[in-house]
């Protein structure tokens, strides 16, 4: 009796497994790198995906900022990468792309017959990249000016700075004291972002490395030391460096002054459009938020913004299966109702246009108008001012940024900052080529 | 030591012939340790080693053979200035927070040794950063510091940017090391106190000693095989900190909290130059090595056991 029992447990043990293969859905494994309120927004769109159907499973893992999911692919090597999808930063497309790693979206978009008009033109040009679209846009973002408009309201200031010169002469009067005399809020703090440096080097219309920005062959020098890019850019530190109503507050990032905005300790701060649903429920309307564009270095300049971000790149498997299963995914995540909701729940732009007449969308618009400025800012930007590709981005982000520091800080002259940063960059460019391509 | 060992060897022991199995046998009882050794330890120092005298690509592969280049690149060429400084800011850095983990876990030690009201509070206080896990500490402390919303210049009056100030930076992070190290110190200074044999607190008490008479003549001495101890583990800690600066300075300002592993972090993984990292790394490999060794001559010298 006892075998007997367990022989039928056996059997349907070795039955339930059956089954359970037959029906085995398949798995893709989702390489995420955002956090806080952006992190479950990505987990809301995947758990809707996965209760959407019951073909793929997503497994969505958090491996960190973008520059440890970077360098966990780079551990992982050659061998079997252990995901499907990968979310990236846009300095990190040219390496990606270089790696070999990634089946370019491009194929199953035209196997698909997937229409590509629908997503942003300025976003369409920065990631396509040999005549393809090698990653999916996903989060994007261009930098913002954020400014405390009740400040300016009570300073009586009715003209929005379009310009770093604008704000240094606004700065006297919006900066507030203590009764002991020492500065309350400031007229402006600044975060030291190379990100800002890519971004004032392309509104002044130049171009950050050679060979077509990166983009009709790879870069083998940097061009800001030649146009006078980074001599602008270098020299309008100096200005912020002597005007006392600013501060210098932080280097690779902006969070220390958007902390100091929050606590109304600034009255303007520079930082990314995903900054701007935090910054707004931060506040929680203790004053008013304004955002305007992107100051510009020189007042005669013309250039526009490029889009920084994530995108979503499919690692090559060789299983087709899991290709497909990965590409429905990030064909779900680009929906217009799913681009609408992230945009709405963290400043992000949605990449696909068709989100704009979501609902969602419209209702979100209308409760922070500040969000419009984000999205004419792109729109302002011509295509042209896609911005560069390079394989050492992340390295020589960093030049930029110690340099930066120096000058701010009076240990280098402008002219010695911008030949400091041309050696550093151009021999980084130069021995990753040498031994890479 | 060979003193007491020397009769020993007056002895003539009687020969023996070993079978083979003797020989091995303590071979076999080794193999475990070696062999985890050798995987964590021998292999990467000679893969670095290898790696440190050549170019490598994208994915860290040895590509273009080098020869001593990479080494004289960091010595005496194009990334000397920064290696050089990297090193003197480093050497400073565990001067300070070697002796300053020191002298505060002692102090804080010779606080709690004696007893009264609150001690356990107080040793739970001083021991508490052996706990602090150091990248949350440093998240907290980037707030702290902050220039226009921190606590520190809120406390102070003053309107100081603690983490890009030129002046302030070096010694903030020193100090917030000190107080990270200070708990193991704390703790391992506070056990070799517990074993200081209390006759000869009674004899000197007798012969009529002071509280810093004894201390130097008897409590330090007694201890001072922990002390000893304690440096070495002090400083070589201090050479490999790496979390404050990466989570607060960054390295800055002006590369004046560069420490050596985070430019060793930074060219290997940011740069991925891996054949300068791995000989970045060789160079400081030579000088903890040869640091420990003065150390250990220093030792027979000044450390009673």
């Amino acid at each position: 009796m006892k075998k007997l029992f367990a022989l039928v447990i056996a059997l349907i043990m070795v039955l339930s497994l059956g089954s359970a293969l037959a029906d085995d859905k398949t798995t893709v494994v989702f390489w995420y790198s955002l956090e806080g309120v952006n992190a479950e927004t990505i987990k809301g769109i995947v758990d809707e995906f996965n209760a959407s159907q019951d073909k793929i499973f997503v497994d969505a893992q958090y491996q960190g900022a973008y520059d440890d999911a970077i360098n966990k692919l780079k551990a992982a090597g050659m061998g079997q990468l252990p995901c499907d999808i990968v979310h990236s930063y846009e300095i990190g497309t040219r390496f990606i792309i270089d790696s070999g790693w990634i089946v370019p979206i491009q194929e199953y978009i035209d196997k698909d017959g997937w229409d590509t008009s629908v997503i942003e033109p300025n976003l369409l040009a920065y990631y396509t990249v040999d005549g393809r679209i090698n990653s999916m846009p996903f989060n994007c973002s261009t930098p913002l000016m954020y400014y405390n408009k009740t400040a300016f309201d009570e300073a009586g200031i009715t003209e929005i700075p379009t310009t770093v010169d604008g704000i240094l002469e606004i700065a006297e009067k919006l900066t507030t004291y203590n009764p002991d005399g020492s500065i309350d809020r400031y007229g402006f703090l600044f975060s030291n972002y190379g990100w800002f440096f890519e971004q004032w080097t392309g509104k002044m219309g130049r171009e950050y490395v050679n060979n077509g920005n990166g983009r009709e062959s790879y870069a083998t020098q940097v061009m800001f030391g030649e146009d006078g890019a980074a001599l602008d850019i270098f020299k309008m530190w100096e200005k912020i460096a002597a005007c006392p109503y600013t501060a210098y507050i932080e280097r690779g990032g902006t969070s220390a002054a958007r902390a100091a905005f929050v606590a109304g300790k600034t009255a303007i701060f520079l930082a990314s459009t995903a900054n701007l649903a935090g910054v707004l429920s931060n506040v929680k309307g203790a004053f008013e938020v304004g955002t305007a564009f992107f100051p510009y270095v020189n007042p005669e300049d013309k250039g526009g913004v490029s889009t920084g971000g994530g995108t979503l790149w499919m690692i090559k498997s060789g299983d087709e299966a899991k290709e497909a299963a990965s590409f429905e995914f990030i064909k779900f995540c680009v929906n217009p109702e799913n681009q609408a909701k992230w945009s709405a729940n963290t400043g992000y732009f949605p990449i696909n246009v068709k989100a704009q007449e979501t609902e969602t969308f419209k209702a979100n618009l209308e409760k922070y108008p500040q969000f419009q400025v984000a999205l004419d800012q792109l729109h302002a930007s011509g295509p042209e001012y896609v911005g560069s590709l390079l394989s050492v981005f992340p390295e020589v982000r960093q030049y930029v940024e110690d340099v930066t520091e120096k000058v701010f800080q009076g240990q280098l002259t402008a002219e010695q900052g911008v030949e400091e940063l041309v050696g550093l960059a151009n021999d980084a460019i130069e021995t990753y080529n040498l031994v890479n391509y | 030591m060979t003193t007491k060992m020397a009769p020993a060897r007056k002895i003539k022991p009687h020969k023996i012939k070993k079978t083979t199995y003797e020989i091995i046998e303590p071979w076999l009882f080794l193999l475990p340790a070696l062999c985890v050794f050798a995987v964590f330890l021998y292999y990467p120092l000679g893969k670095t080693i290898y790696l440190s005298t050549f170019l490598t690509d994208k994915f860290g592969n040895a590509k273009i053979y080098r020869g001593f280049q990479n080494y004289l690149d960091i010595l005496n060429g194009k990334y000397s200035r920064e290696f050089w400084n990297s090193m003197w800011v480093t050497v400073r850095f565990v001067f300070f927070v070697a002796t300053g983990g020191l002298v505060m876990g002692l102090c804080t030690s010779l606080i709690t040794v004696n007893k009264f009201p609150g001690k356990a509070f107080a040793s739970a206080i001083f021991a508490m950063p052996i706990a602090i896990a150091s990248s949350a500490a440093a998240m907290s402390f980037k707030m702290i510091l902050h220039k226009s919303i921190g606590l520190l210049n809120y406390i102070l009056g003053t309107s100081i940017n603690w983490l890009s100030d030129p002046v302030w930076t070096f010694p903030i992070i020193c100090i917030l090391s000190i107080w990270l190290a200070s708990g193991i110190n704390f703790i391992f200074i506070g056990a070799g106190l517990r074993n200081v044999p209390d006759e000869l607190y009674e004899s000197a008490s007798i012969d009529g000693a002071g509280y810093w008479r004894k201390l130097w003549n008897i409590t330090l001495p007694c201890i001072s095989p922990t002390l000893f101890f304690q440096i070495i583990i002090n400083i070589i800690n201090a050479f490999q900190s790496f979390n404050l600066v990466k989570l607060l300075t960054m390295g800055g300002p002006q590369e004046k909290t560069n420490l050596i592993v985070y430019s060793i972090y930074l060219d290997a993984f940011r740069n991925f130059r891996f054949g300068t990292a791995a000989a970045r790394s060789i160079v400081l490999f030579l000088i903890i090595m040869v640091i420990t060794l003065i150390q250990f001559r220093a030792e027979k010298r000044s450390v009673h056991y």
